[in-house]
């Protein structure tokens, strides 16, 4: 197993990160994560990776202020999150995998509520509900109620709601999980741009293909521990991988210690 | 039997299915899904079982000797307990066949596959049918027993005709249902069902209140039965109308009759309709897909200003407000409580000017509609929160969240009883002011019970939220009754209200000890 040596650059402070949690731990019957440590860079695209009940979720859920950990800390952007929760959400955004939004709001509304929620001014709000819903193409359906919506347009009207007050950092658990080829290029394509904007993401994906075409650093979480984390490069390399095209899949399944690399 | 006794897709087959399934349903219904609860709800249904037996050995035995010869007297409150009863019955059928076509489940396997649906659907009415008859017994079966013990096995016909009227209710459930259906489209039908089932359910029981204030200026309804101008219009003792009455006394061929008229009730639609059932469950499943497209922001948007609110609080206050306006099934369900004002309503205005006697008695019937409309709102906005994850990660501590929804709710039962209030101020100012009490404290009590025992679950479950804790249950109903009482002794001027004051300051005591951590 690949024991992951910290960064010094990214571990001594954590003033210039855009999240930084230490000795992160949560335990359900099993600790679910087990002393986690982890360094996000500003304005940084980071994947998230690891096997089912690895912790990501647990993680993701501790840092979006959703679940309490039983010990070590978290800070967005300097912020110490579980001292002061509510000015470290008021510039974190979380998106779920399973889209949780109000069926009988129009998405307009619901991108009202949630911009009122953070306190955007509403003229504000509603400029930006607009431009969002164009950009996710759904401006078409922005006065009808969400009851009627696939999985696809609930995913969308969600990120929408993570994006319409300008989060500095956006917290992503599988949001690509069940959606069409168009609105996964769409959805990419929003986050890519939010991080180009400065904006920095974290999310959690099973679709390899798109951590490596996207993150621009990888992490690999097992048992609750981060056990490797790098550009693709560095985690082949971590993984003892000499071969330059190694898939990330094959890296990730050494790295998890599921399978040997295939040829 | 063992599973190859049964030819695969043969009506016995389908049964066993059918009935393994409604068994599993039954027992999640009872214990929320925990295994380990299976033990404790068997426990609490003996309790129940033996409670049921004391309040019926108290209401009924003394009519134990009551027999064929008694007269129409006795006739009309048999029939009037009766229809009161079928009316439940007729709800509870019409809510579970509207289940049958709109709980999707497995009707996409079914209709994907070979079996006839006509079949599987035909079956499930019969299900229907059954456990209307169950849940029947169950509530009649004391009251029989104790009849039986105490006045002979004559009083086991009572059985009989429960389960004729089970079959009666099913039938009509399905009439009633394809009807709907035929008239109103798929889309339609589902609420309009709905909100039928939730009406003939407490409509014989209002009704019965209304014309008896009306004609004899009382809301009891065993003054009506046996008033003067009743039974000036009742019919002769030799008319088929008490002929369920004649049979619940003991007599074989009213029983007789009584069940086969039941069974034709209940066979005739299923044969003229089977062949439609599955046309309706191909509307319906569309009728779903269909769902949303052209509903905008209504009225709703504009009356509640789109939500440009200027704080979080009242942001949530809004939305749940829209969210419950905008839902009639959950609008329905949670302000159905409120038909049973409509007696009241009209007993107050009925008695205006006169004694402040119609005043005490109002008293403890709103206080406790107050408990138990707030118990409702507030697990909606509490437990039945459609974005938990939403709300936490925003800007906005829990404290503020929960005070927010428990305003929402304590604001809307302040707008549904108002009318009442300011009506009885016109009266005595003095009763006012406890009913408003009594109100207030009835509803931030049931409110506060579901906020200390909330738990995450969808809002369509608003019907089964008795099933995720008990205790809060138990301890809303506890609080509301002992605030009633409360209510009424203190508008009856007296300092013995003290007494269900304390009973519900300790119940509220005792759910917040245990409430789960």
């Amino acid at each position: 197993m690949i024991v992951r040596e910290m960064d010094s650059s990214l571990g001594g402070s954590d003033t210039g990160s855009a999240l930084a949690v230490r000795g992160l731990r949560k335990v359900f019957q099993r600790p679910a994560v087990d002393g986690l440590d982890l360094t996000i860079r500003r304005g940084e695209f980071y994947a998230l990776l690891g096997p089912n009940g690895a912790g990501k979720t647990t993680t993701l859920r501790m840092v979006a202020g959703l679940m309490k950990p039983d010990a070590g800390s978290v800070s967005i952007f300097g912020i110490d999150a579980l001292a002061r929760p509510n000015a470290a959400k008021q510039i974190t955004a979380w998106v779920s995998d399973e889209p949780m939004i109000y069926d009988k709001l129009t998405p307009l509304e619901y991108l009202a509520f949630v911009a009122g929620l953070w306190g955007i001014d509403p003229k504000l709000a509603e400029t930006n509900a607009r431009d969002l819903l164009r950009w996710l193409e759904l401006a078409p359906n922005a006065d009808e109620r969400c009851e009627g919506f696939s999985k696809g347009m609930r995913q969308k009207v969600a990120l929408a709601g993570a994006l319409v007050h300008d989060p500095r950092l956006i917290i992503l658990d599988e949001p690509l999980t069940g959606l069409d080829a168009r609105a996964a290029r769409l959805v990419k394509d929003v986050l890519l741009e939010k991080v180009r904007q400065g904006c920095t993401v974290i999310m959690t994906t099973h679709i390899l293909e798109v951590a490596e075409r996207m993150a621009e650093r990888i992490g690999v979480i097992s048992r609750g521990k981060l056990i490797a984390e790098g550009t693709l490069d560095e985690l082949r390399s971590q993984a003892g991988s000499q071969v330059g095209d190694t898939s990330l899949e094959d890296v990730f399944l050494t790295l998890v210690g599921g399978e040997e690399p295939l040829p | 039997m063992s599973d190859t006794a049964l030819h695969p897709r043969s009506l016995l087959w389908l049964a066993r299915q059918e009935g393994r399934l409604s068994w599993r349903d039954l027992v999640w219904l009872m214990t929320a899904g925990y295994r380990w609860r299976g033990r404790s709800v068997a426990i609490w249904l003996l309790i129940v079982a033996v409670v049921m037996h004391v309040i019926a050995w108290g209401m009924v035995r003394r009519y134990a000797d009551v027999s064929l010869g008694a007269g129409v007297e006795s006739f009309m409150a048999i029939s009037g307990s009766i229809g009161l009863a079928f009316f439940l019955m007729l709800s509870q059928a019409l809510e579970q066949v509207t289940r049958l076509f709109y709980g999707r489940g497995d009707l996409d396997l079914l209709k994907s596959s070979p079996t006839s649906l006509r079949r599987v659907l035909g079956l499930r009415v019969l299900s229907v049918a059954t456990s209307t008859c169950a849940m029947t017994l169950f509530v009649a079966g004391p009251f029989i027993n104790v009849l039986t013990f105490e006045g002979g096995p004559r009083w086991l016909c009572g059985y009989g005709v429960a389960i004729a009227a089970g079959l009666a209710a099913s039938g009509i459930a399905l009439v009633l249902t394809s009807a709907l259906f035929d008239l109103m489209g798929a889309r339609r039908t589902r609420l309009a069902a709905q909100i039928v089932a939730a009406v003939i359910g407490s409509a014989f029981i209002i009704a019965i209140q209304v014309v008896a204030i009306v004609s004899i200026g009382t809301m009891s309804q065993s003054a009506f039965f046996h008033s003067e101008s009743v039974m000036a219009h009742a019919p002769d003792l030799d008319s088929p109308l008490w002929l369920p009455a004649r049979a619940i006394l003991g007599d074989p061929v009213p029983l007789l009759i009584v069940l086969v008229i039941g069974a034709a009730m209940f066979a005739v639609p299923v044969l003229l309709l089977a062949g439609r059932l599955g046309d309706y469950a191909m509307a319906a499943a569309s009728a779903d897909l269909a769902l949303g497209r052209s509903s905008g922001a209504g009225f709703t948007g504009l009356f509640l200003g789109r939500f440009r609110a200027r704080s979080g609080a009242q942001l949530l206050r809004r939305k749940e407000w829209v969210l419950l306006l905008r839902d009639p099934w959950l609008a329905s369900q949670s302000l159905m409580q409120l038909l049973y004002l409509i007696p009241p309503a009209i007993f107050l205005w009925r008695s205006y000017g006169e004694s402040q006697g119609a005043l005490i008695v109002l008293a403890p019937v709103l206080t406790m509609a107050a408990g138990q409309l707030g118990g409702g709102l507030a697990w909606l906005a509490v437990s039945g929160e459609d974005a938990p994850d939403l709300i936490a990660s925003a800007p906005i501590t829990e404290r503020r969240m929960i005070l927010a929804k428990v305003q929402s709710v304590l604001l809307a039962i302040l707008l549904v009883f108002a009318p009442f209030l300011i009506a009885m101020a016109g009266r005595s100012l003095e009763i006012a002011g406890i009913v408003a009490v009594g109100i207030a404290l009835a509803a931030t009590s049931s409110t506060l019970i579901q906020v200390w025992f909330r738990s995450q679950a969808k809002r369509r479950y608003f019907r089964r939220r008795q099933t995720s804790s008990r205790i809060a249950t138990f301890a809303e109903a506890f609080s509301s009754v002992a605030w009633a009482g409360s209510a009424a002794i203190a508008a009856g001027g007296s300092w013995v209200a003290i007494g269900p004051t304390v009973i519900a300051l300790l119940v509220l005591a005792g759910a917040w000890l245990i409430r789960p951590k």
